[in-house]
């Protein structure tokens, strides 16, 4: 029996996505990949583009997007019908919610080129805002954040279901007990800025009610920029014109709506070589095969008026996301991870991919997706909040995996010495301070070798009983604190802490 | 009766008599409720701290399920002397299999992240080789306890494990802390769930009244390495001082008052040891009441 290609197609859509979702499981501690989990996103040439523009830095890794990027030179848009996982995940939603008789959306092709000029200006302008629509750091973020923390949510629950009615109790422990090991935390995270990530994922899947491949035909700026290149791939389809009968099938079997209305013709930017027109013409009138480049080279969608529209839009949108900055005396709660570049630095690098949050929920828990506590300039970006979580001492994970080194990777060592904040104590709300009784929680935890926290102990005379008793009343040795926030996370307090971590003092690496 | 039956019965009857009378012959002999034990390693102390005591089957029955309560708390490696030394152990563990023990389980409620903490203090790794069942402690298996004569906590969260077992051996490691040390009776602090900071006011009434309901058979103090400063996290070499001992006995104030001493600490000062002594758990004197000790080299 002879293999359909459609069967290669698909094969190769899974492969690919079990291999995006082993990306996403290693993100973990203990952190031993012999996968990278950056690997997709290095290899995503937007990200390379637009992020090396907006910060002004080359990194060599950036190298491996040049395969994605030069693939379409041979195989044309392939990337998006047989590698691309949000794509493979988008196929198997138009499996559920794709419409029979899908409308004619043909007009927005140029949408996807508009944003592609938009984000390169923006880059160029120094604002990196290409993650917003780069298909990759989208699925990143929505299967290492989002859906690692729904998973980790059924799978404990029903570990916990069976124990709870006894069905092999001790089996099942023990299986809760090595997923714990190996790829969840003991505790879920306390995620709190979820919704804004999540609702772009499900707006991204929902397209498909509109059409197929919704995203990948009209949205996808990452699509538009393979499309681009893939003018002049020689592999296209090829139809055999005697054959044809005109049925139309292979315009409405076409994922990405890349066939025209003649029937012969495809257009190279859009089709994704899905190979679904071939499996599905009834007179076997189309195979796929190689042709001179010069034959049917598209003309780009994007008109020249429409490319200095969206070039004077970006610019304006650059001008507002800069306006959006905000205020350095609102700022003092905002932590960035340990090893974080200085803010603007930062910013240009920070593709909000999510494997800082991902890796940190499985470790001390502080990293959390913001929305817009630092602007709209810093969407997504990854922030401490330590009453969530803190930063484990021995930690240096988000440095390790951050794809772009936003987060400079740093040693262990070196790590225990970068201050994220400062802690202050709050002694309106700290125990030992209102109360005159003992506490001291903050200073057992504090993990910095000599302790940050010290106690100064003095006699408290109650005014009402007049009884004596020694007090410790703690205060932070500015020059041992790291920040680690551990303080302000373990204080016993319910809301706020007694105890808290400001920017003061924070250290912030040059690139 | 056929006389493979026969056999089979005289066989037991025979077996029962040679392993029973020496033990019906021990319980008479009076052995220490209180030794120490000193320069030798982890696990040969712990060996001879438990022959002293009159071995580890005074204390595990046949088919007893063990808990056993080291300090796994910090993401620390064992140098660094916050955690239970994990040779002893698994030591200890081996020891109550030898006893005919059905399991014997590990689990801390940790302070810094489980996992890290875990994999980092090497107690999972050499007492699981030695059979130990290693767990993470979980929000859901802890068990809201009424405390009977709390004075501070009339209530408090409990792992259900303590109720589950049938012994528990309670095993901390003699550390530095802010009220002056954390030995036996703050190691209990591992088995409780909720919001533990609450626990520290006031500290000495709480943490005798969490002594109430959880009452170990036996504690055995790590004092091999010692936390000197900036307890009890640690992380600085320079703060381990290596005192090559270790306590065991069975009365829990007693044990803990000892450790104070060897830590350089007069017992009576300690708030929580004077309520726990009042309070009818022990005894505080140490003048009064002496360990047996043992030490390995001259």
């Amino acid at each position: 029996m002879k293999i359909k290609p459609l069967t290669f197609r698909k094969t190769s859509q899974i492969i690919f996505f079990l291999l995006f979702t082993l990306t996403v499981f290693q993100a973990t501690y203990p952190f031993k990949p012999w996968l990278p989990p950056e690997l997709f996103l290095w290899l995503d040439p937007l990200t390379a583009i637009t992020t090396q523009i907006a910060g002004h830095f080359f990194d060599i890794v950036f190298l491996l997007a040049l395969i994605v990027l030069l693939s379409p030179l041979v195989f044309g848009r392939a990337f998006c019908g047989w590698v691309c996982p949000l794509g493979t995940v988008i196929d198997g939603c138009d499996h559920i919610i794709s419409p029979k008789k899908p409308k004619d959306y043909r007009h927005f092709r140029p949408i996807k080129l508009i944003i592609l000029s938009a984000v390169i200006i923006l880059a160029i302008c120094g604002i990196q805002y290409a993650w917003l629509f780069d298909p990759l750091p989208i699925l990143w973020r929505s299967m290492g954040v989002i859906g690692m923390t729904f998973l980790f949510l059924i799978v404990d629950t029903t570990l916990n279901g069976i124990i709870t009615v006894g069905i092999f109790p001790d089996t099942m422990l023990n299986v809760q007990d090595k997923l714990s090991g190996y790829l969840f935390p003991v505790a879920n995270p306390d995620f709190g800025g979820l919704i804004a990530p999540l609702i772009i994922f499900l707006v991204i899947l929902g397209l498909s009610r509109l059409s197929r491949r919704f995203w990948c035909r009209y949205l996808c700026p990452l699509g538009a920029l393979l499309g681009l290149v893939a003018r002049f791939s020689p592999l296209r389809r090829i139809v055999d014109a005697e054959k044809c009968t005109a049925c139309g099938i292979c315009k409405h079997k076409c994922k990405t709506d890349a066939i025209e209305p003649d029937f012969l013709t495809t257009t190279k930017s859009e089709c994704i070589l899905c190979l679904n027109c071939q499996r599905d013409c009834p007179t076997d009138a189309i195979t796929y095969g190689w042709r001179s480049p010069r034959q049917m080279a598209n003309r780009i969608d994007l008109s020249r008026r429409a490319f200095i529209g969206t070039g004077i839009t970006a610019l304006a949108g650059a001008g507002l996301l800069k306006i959006n900055k905000i205020d350095p005396r609102r700022t003092d709660r905002l932590i960035r991870p340990p090893g974080a570049l200085t803010e603007d630095e930062f910013l240009e690098r920070c593709i909000r991919c999510g494997e800082c949050v991902r890796i940190c929920a499985t470790s001390g828990k502080c990293l959390q997706i913001s929305v817009l506590e630092t602007g709209l300039e810093g969407f997504l970006t990854p922030l401490a909040q330590f009453r969530r979580g803190y930063c484990e001492i021995n930690c240096n994970l988000c440095g390790q995996i951050c794809p772009t080194k936003a987060i400079q990777p740093l040693n262990v060592p070196e790590k225990q010495k970068t201050k994220m904040g400062l802690a202050i104590f709050l002694k309106d709300r700290c125990i030992p301070y209102r109360l005159n009784e003992n506490c001291i929680v903050c200073e057992e935890h504090c993990p910095t070798p000599d302790k940050a926290i010290k106690v100064l102990s003095r006699e408290f005379i109650d005014p009402v009983t007049g009884q004596k008793r020694t007090i410790n009343y703690p205060y932070v040795e500015e020059s041992l604190c790291i920040g680690c926030g551990i303080c302000e996370n373990k204080c016993p307090l319910n809301g706020e802490a007694g105890v808290i971590v400001v920017r003061e003092g924070e250290e912030r690496l040059q690139a | 009766m056929d006389r493979r039956k026969f056999i089979k019965t005289g066989a037991i009857l025979t077996g029962s008599i040679v392993l029973g009378v020496p033990r019906i012959l021990g319980k008479e002999t009076t052995f220490p409720d209180l030794v120490m034990v000193k320069n030798g390693q982890p696990a040969e102390m712990a060996r001879k701290a438990l022959d002293m005591l009159g071995g580890i089957s005074r204390f595990i029955a046949k088919g007893d399920s063990v808990l056993l309560k080291p300090n796994l708390s910090w993401d620390h490696a064992p140098e660094y002397a916050a955690t239970t030394n994990p040779e002893l152990v698994a030591e200890v563990v081996r020891q109550c299999y030898q006893a005919g023990a059905k399991n014997v389980i590990i689990l801390d409620n940790t302070c810094n992240d489980a996992r890290r903490s875990y994999d980092n203090c090497k107690i999972p790794e050499l007492a699981g080789k030695a059979g130990a069942e290693v767990r993470f402690v979980r929000d859901n298996q802890f068990v809201d306890t009424p405390i009977p004569g709390g004075t501070q906590l009339k209530s408090w969260l409990i792992h259900q494990e303590v109720f589950n077992c049938d012994k528990l051996i309670s095993m901390p490691i003699l550390k530095h802390h802010w009220v002056g040390l954390t030995s036996g009776f703050k190691n209990m602090m591992g088995l409780i769930g909720g919001n533990r900071g609450r626990i520290h006011r006031p500290y000495a009434e709480s943490i005798v009244d969490l002594n109430r309901v959880i009452v170990p058979n036996l504690t055995i103090i790590d004092a091999f390495r010692i936390l000197r400063r900036n307890g009890p996290s640690g992380g600085n070499l320079k703060d381990v001082e290596q005192l090559s001992t270790i306590l065991a006995g069975t009365d829990r104030v007693l044990v803990d008052a000892w450790a104070a001493k060897i830590f350089g600490i007069d017992p009576q000062t300690l708030d929580y040891l004077k309520l726990a002594h009042s309070a009818g758990m022990g005894q505080i004197d140490i003048n009064k009441y002496q360990p047996v000790v043992y030490s390995f080299k001259a």
